[in-house]
């Protein structure tokens, strides 16, 4: 037969077509990321500020914080803490979320209760957590799971309840059982909407992480940025932003984007 | 084992669909009886939207909202059902939407997924995802994994609609020769009448409003008579002259 030769061919012109596609976009990134620094270098020049630095400067002070070890040992603590937070938060989350998608009547009775954590502003909830908990490391990690809980039940319930009949009644007559289910049944269909939870919420994690450094942490990229404000070193500041954006590039495109394609395989 | 043992025995006295927003309530079955003799094909068939699917969903165990009872002759009979659509999980491979089915030590032994792949023809597209494969080899993998767990009881609900004449026609030569290899129990769906002739031992017409059983007719053609046109032609007149 055929059709694996044509699975194949299909597979490189695919893949042709994506390469050039990446190639034209990676030129168009470069190209949009110089003029930005040029601009950047640009009004520095113009200013002529302590208080504004050009891009030689937050260099400097970004090869001089990396040289130290500084920069590696914050950043290193702030990604522990996300690390924490984001995947307690997304299991949690997401077994809330099946389970309201799934039984009706827990969804109509946890309904307010999901409202209520919902509208909850993090800074309230940050300040709660370091009042009753005390200045700790568990207070800190606690109050961003409990952010961003109610957003993830929120968008897998939304998955959950979609979820294809004929596909459980399958399961169901061939005695998948609930673990085999769960793992080739229903878990594959929310996983648009796991992905989806795990992109807002990462970037949702990361800024509330840094609040929470700021306000009761000695360490962590929160506490540089507060140490920063506090000295009017804008480089620092600065140099510590970029670090920070660097990271989240580099698990956007080296973790999230390989496990999305891997999951979407399967589509025609 | 005897014969003439019974497989399957549903009683449905009745079985209704409540009212939904502006549909009233409707009573689809009423007084349904039916005893499947173990190795049997029976074909249930019927106008189109007159129960014969909900019959099967409540004979599969799929749909408990009725009055009545379901028994089979042994208690831990296996199952299987191949639905109207093929209903594999696209995000698994051919070969492993067959695999999930067996117990994890069937699984690995005896290359039997394998076997049963190159019986229907899917060996080449073990690997490939289902969407990308045309109806009537889903439909192939579906058959495969319906026959796999070596079932006591299978049942089918028009397995076969929506597909081209030679892709039927192949698909239905496919489930004779593996329900020769191993006969089983089988009830099957159809509103198609030459496929009914073709594959019946026993047929039962449901009809009716509520719908119950109005025929109940042996069907004694030898295998290669049902390859013979003439002869199935000549059945589905005298078992349909008064439909
Ligand atoms: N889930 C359901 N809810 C309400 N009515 C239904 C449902 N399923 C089937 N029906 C109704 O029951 C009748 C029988 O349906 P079905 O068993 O699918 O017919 P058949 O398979 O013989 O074509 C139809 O009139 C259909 O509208
Ligand atoms: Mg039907």
């Amino acid at each position: 037969m055929t059709l694996d030769n044509q699975t194949i061919k299909i597979g490189r012109i695919g893949r042709g077509v994506i390469g050039s596609v990446l190639s034209g976009r990676l030129a168009w990134t470069i190209v949009s990321f110089l003029s930005l620094l040029a601009l950047w270098a640009l009004v520095a020049a113009i200013l002529q500020s302590r208080l504004f630095p050009g891009p030689l400067d937050v260099g400097a002070k970004f090869v001089s914080e990396a040289a130290s070890g500084e920069l590696a040992h914050h950043v290193g603590i702030t990604l522990a803490r996300v690390a924490a937070a984001f995947f307690v938060a997304m299991f949690i989350g997401t077994a809330f979320g099946i389970a309201l998608g799934v039984a009706k009547g827990a969804d109509q009775f946890f309904d307010t209760w999901l409202i209520f954590f919902l509208n909850l502003p993090a800074l309230v909830t940050i300040i709660l957590c370091y009042v009753w908990f005390g200045l700790t490391e568990t207070a800190a990690v606690l109050a961003v799971i409990i952010n961003k809980i109610p957003n993830v039940t929120v968008t897998v319930r939304e998955g959950a309840r979609s979820l294809s009949r004929d596909l459980t009644e399958m399961a169901q007559i061939y005695q998948f059982g609930t673990l085999k289910t769960l793992r080739h049944v229903t878990l594959p269909q929310l996983a648009p909407f796991i992905a989806a939870a795990a992109r807002g919420g990462l970037s949702l994690v990361w800024k509330i992480v840094l609040v929470v450094e700021l306000l009761g942490r000695p360490n962590g990229v929160g506490r540089q940025l507060y140490d920063g404000f506090q000295l009017f070193d804008v480089s620092m500041i600065l140099a510590y932003a970029i670090a920070f954006i660097l990271v989240v590039q580099f698990i956007e495109i080296a973790v999230l984007q390989p496990i999305e394609a891997r999951v979407n395989r399967w589509r025609r | 084992m005897n014969e003439k043992q019974s497989a399957i025995r549903v009683t449905v006295d009745s079985k209704a669909f409540p009212a939904v927003a502006d549909r009233p309530e409707q009573l689809v079955l009423r007084g349904v009886e039916l005893e499947v003799q173990e190795g049997s094909f029976v074909v249930l068939t019927g106008p189109s939207g007159c129960g014969k699917s909900t019959l099967l969903n409540i004979v599969a165990g799929l749909d408990p909202d009725f009055q009545g009872t379901v028994e089979f002759g042994e208690d831990d009979a296996k199952l299987s059902f191949m639905f109207q659509t093929p209903r594999l999980l696209p995000w698994r491979t051919v070969e492993q939407n067959i695999r999930l089915v067996l117990d994890d030590e069937v699984a690995e032994a005896d290359g039997k997924v394998a076997a049963i792949l190159n019986r229907v023809g899917l060996s080449e597209a073990a690997t490939a995802f289902p969407e990308r494969l045309s109806l009537g080899m889903q439909r192939r993998a579906a058959l495969a994994r319906a026959f796999v767990v070596e079932p006591d009881i299978l049942l089918m609900d028009e397995p076969f609609v929506s597909l081209d004449d030679p892709s039927a026609d192949s698909l239905r030569a496919l489930l004779i020769e593996l329900w020769n290899r191993r006969p089983t129990t089988v009830l099957f769906v159809t509103h198609d009448r030459i496929e009914a002739v073709m594959l019946a031992t026993r047929l039962v017409r449901l009809g009716g409003t509520p719908a119950s059983i109005v025929q109940d007719s042996e069907v004694s053609l030898s295998p290669p008579e049902r390859l013979d046109r003439e002869k199935v032609l000549a059945w589905r007149l005298r078992l349909f002259e008064n439909a």
